[in-house]
């Protein structure tokens, strides 16, 4: 048996959908920890997997492996830390703006929606056959649409949902076209034999370019990006900050089963196209994020940029560990600035840049959680951002991409201007007048702290990236 | 006396209906048309599979498989645009894509 995480999430999401039907009102808020329990039972259950070691289920449609067990766990502490953002919002915890409704409501709904699209998140990563694969990549996206929408009172979530729903279906459409011309190239639908019959023509050529739609659609590459921006802006804070970590996190589990395990040996053959994309996508989301005043389109900015960085780790074989250590990291690290943004925004009603300034005297706390966050996905030494963009430009720079590396590193330090941007505003600038401190919730307080630990332990600490390269390693020697 | 059609016809027809289905999202301001022309898209992509299934691996019905759900999760994918477009009605009044724009506007600064 190797189902426990799965099982344990989806009993979770009906026990509190149970809890929805049967509970009077008053007792409702319960399903906040009873689902945090649920997923960190399911945590603690996908480690203890991992140290038992791997093996298949359901006659080898369903795989477990270490770089699976990895990407377990970061759908698992997104949505961990989802639940702990949502709280404040959930409980009606925040600063009203008249005209504006800025609640989310039906709490056990949410958490419902949202275990479920973290489940087939979870099968995603494990399937090992194009069915399932479409059907949990399917269920990793239509809640999604959902979720953006919640804010059923607020013109700018349905409209966000309308933008994203659109797009989205519309990257299914290409992919689902792509993945049909990969069944027709290789007459088979297990991955791992799709791969070994795969040979390359014009034809597998057009298969790969729709199949990138697809993928560019949830991980925000650039010609693909557009909804980004929107989406990010009009949905509620905690699925923004979901969308962003939990998103590209399946968009990158996705790629990862294609792309190493369907086009394995072809990979050198795209990994020019890849290079420029990276390029592209690196180049246009920093250069656009200096301009923004709006911190959540700052924020959808800031995390296209990053998918730049991360697809770097296709240009050569040794990739799969960067990319798996720096989606951990950028999970812990986007999670713990949309925490502090969250917290602003429902303690205030603020989400300028400009409105940040002078938040060092009220709550200094709270912009030095920030600083940290904004300096790992900048990419400053001792923290964990850093450590990641290294290997990551390591591995381009070992597939002969000196190029990328360096416009790599010049986004680098662009994105290092925008960053301290908003230090500047809490550091610098002086803030409001009447401003006194903002005492953060205890949810809230929760997941800052978590998120900053996990940032700062992943960089120092090597047992993580070690431990990811050995078990990479093996599950590269299976993918082949 | 009639051929019956070779998998390149096949081909042509399900690419011709994606043809039609990318044409339409570009050019329709309606979502629900928009929506229509998505689902079209996907049909074809369903035509493949069935394709491919018959003409390449005959011997198996995978890509039939695939097939059905494929159509189920279009539904499950329609109904859940469908609500989210009910939802914008109720705010604007219309479904005009062209009108989605408030987010974009730069007096809308509070959350």
């Amino acid at each position: 048996m190797y189902l426990q995480p799965e099982i344990i999430v989806i009993t979770t999401a009906f026990a509190v959908l149970g809890m929805e039907m049967f509970l009077p009102p008053r007792h409702r808020p319960w399903q906040t920890p009873v689902t945090l329990l649920g997923l960190a039972i399911g945590l603690a259950a996908v480690v203890d997997l991992m140290i038992r070691g791997e093996g298949e289920f359901l006659n080898g449609q369903f795989r477990f492996d270490g770089v699976t067990g990895w990407f377990k766990i970061s759908f698992l502490s997104a949505g961990l830390l989802t639940v702990l953002l949502s709280a404040d919002l959930l409980g009606g915890r925040i600063k009203a703006v008249p005209g504006r409704d800025r609640g989310l409501l039906y709490r056990g709904e949410f958490y419902t929606v949202m275990l479920f699209n973290l489940v087939g998140a979870m099968f995603l990563i494990s399937a090992t056959n194009l069915v399932n694969l479409y059907v949990c990549l399917e269920l990793a996206t239509i809640p999604l649409y959902l979720m953006v929408a919640w804010r059923r009172g607020d013109p700018l979530s349905s409209e966000a949902g309308m933008k994203y729903s659109i797009l989205g279906a519309t990257s299914t459409g290409a992919l689902l076209f792509g993945l049909g011309l990969l069944y027709g190239l290789t007459g088979s639908v297990d991955l791992l034999t799709m791969g070994e019959q795969l040979s390359f023509g014009p034809a597998t050529k057009l298969a790969i370019a729709m199949v990138i739609v697809g993928i560019g659609f949830k991980l925000t590459l650039v010609p693909f990006h557009m909804w980004a921006a929107d989406v990010y802006r009009g949905a509620p804070l905690p699925v923004t900050a979901y969308l962003s970590v939990a998103s590209k996190a399946a968009g990158l589990a996705f790629m990862f089963q294609l792309f190493y395990r369907v086009l394995g040996n072809g990979l050198a053959d795209v990994s020019m196209a890849l290079a420029v994309l990276a390029a592209v996508t690196m180049t246009l989301g920093n250069v656009v994020a200096v301009v923004q005043t709006n911190i959540k389109r700052f924020m959808a900015f800031s995390a296209i940029s990053q998918a730049g960085y991360l697809i770097m780790g296709f240009l050569d074989r040794s990739g799969a560990p960067s990319m798996v250590y720096y989606m951990l990291v950028y999970v812990v690290t986007n999670m713990l600035v949309f925490g502090v943004i969250g917290f602003y925004l429902n303690e205030t009603g603020r989400e300028q840049i400009e409105d940040y300034r002078g938040l060092a005297r009220t709550n200094p706390l709270v912009a030095l959680a920030m600083m940290l966050g904004l300096f790992s996905l900048a990419g400053i030494p001792p923290l964990s951002g850093f450590v990641g963009k290294f290997f990551l430009f390591s591995v381009a720079s070992k597939a002969g991409f000196h190029w990328l590396v360096a416009v790599a590193a010049i986004n680098s330090t662009i994105s290092l201007y925008y960053y301290l941007r908003i230090v500047r505003q809490m550091y610098i600038e002086p803030g409001f007048e009447d401003d006194p401190p903002i005492r953060p919730s205890r949810s809230i307080v929760t997941a800052m702290g978590l998120s900053t630990v996990l940032m700062i332990v992943l960089g120092i600490v090597p047992f993580f990236y070690e431990t990811i390269y050995e078990q990479s390693r093996q599950w590269m020697a299976g993918a082949f | 006396m009639l051929h019956p059609p070779t998998l390149t016809h096949w081909l042509a027809l399900s690419a011709l209906l994606f043809s039609i289905g990318l044409y339409g999202i570009f050019t329709r301001r309606n979502a629900v048309g928009i929506l229509l022309s998505i689902e079209l898209m996907l049909n074809s992509a369903v035509l493949n599979l069935v394709i491919f299934n018959r003409f390449v691996a005959s011997g198996d019905v995978d890509g039939q498989v695939m097939a059905l759900f494929v159509i189920a999760v279009a539904a499950a994918e329609a109904v859940v645009a469908l609500a989210i477009f009910v939802s914008f009605y109720r705010h604007r009044h219309t479904l005009d894509v062209t009108e989605a724009n408030q987010i974009c506007h730069p007096g809308n600064s509070t959350p």
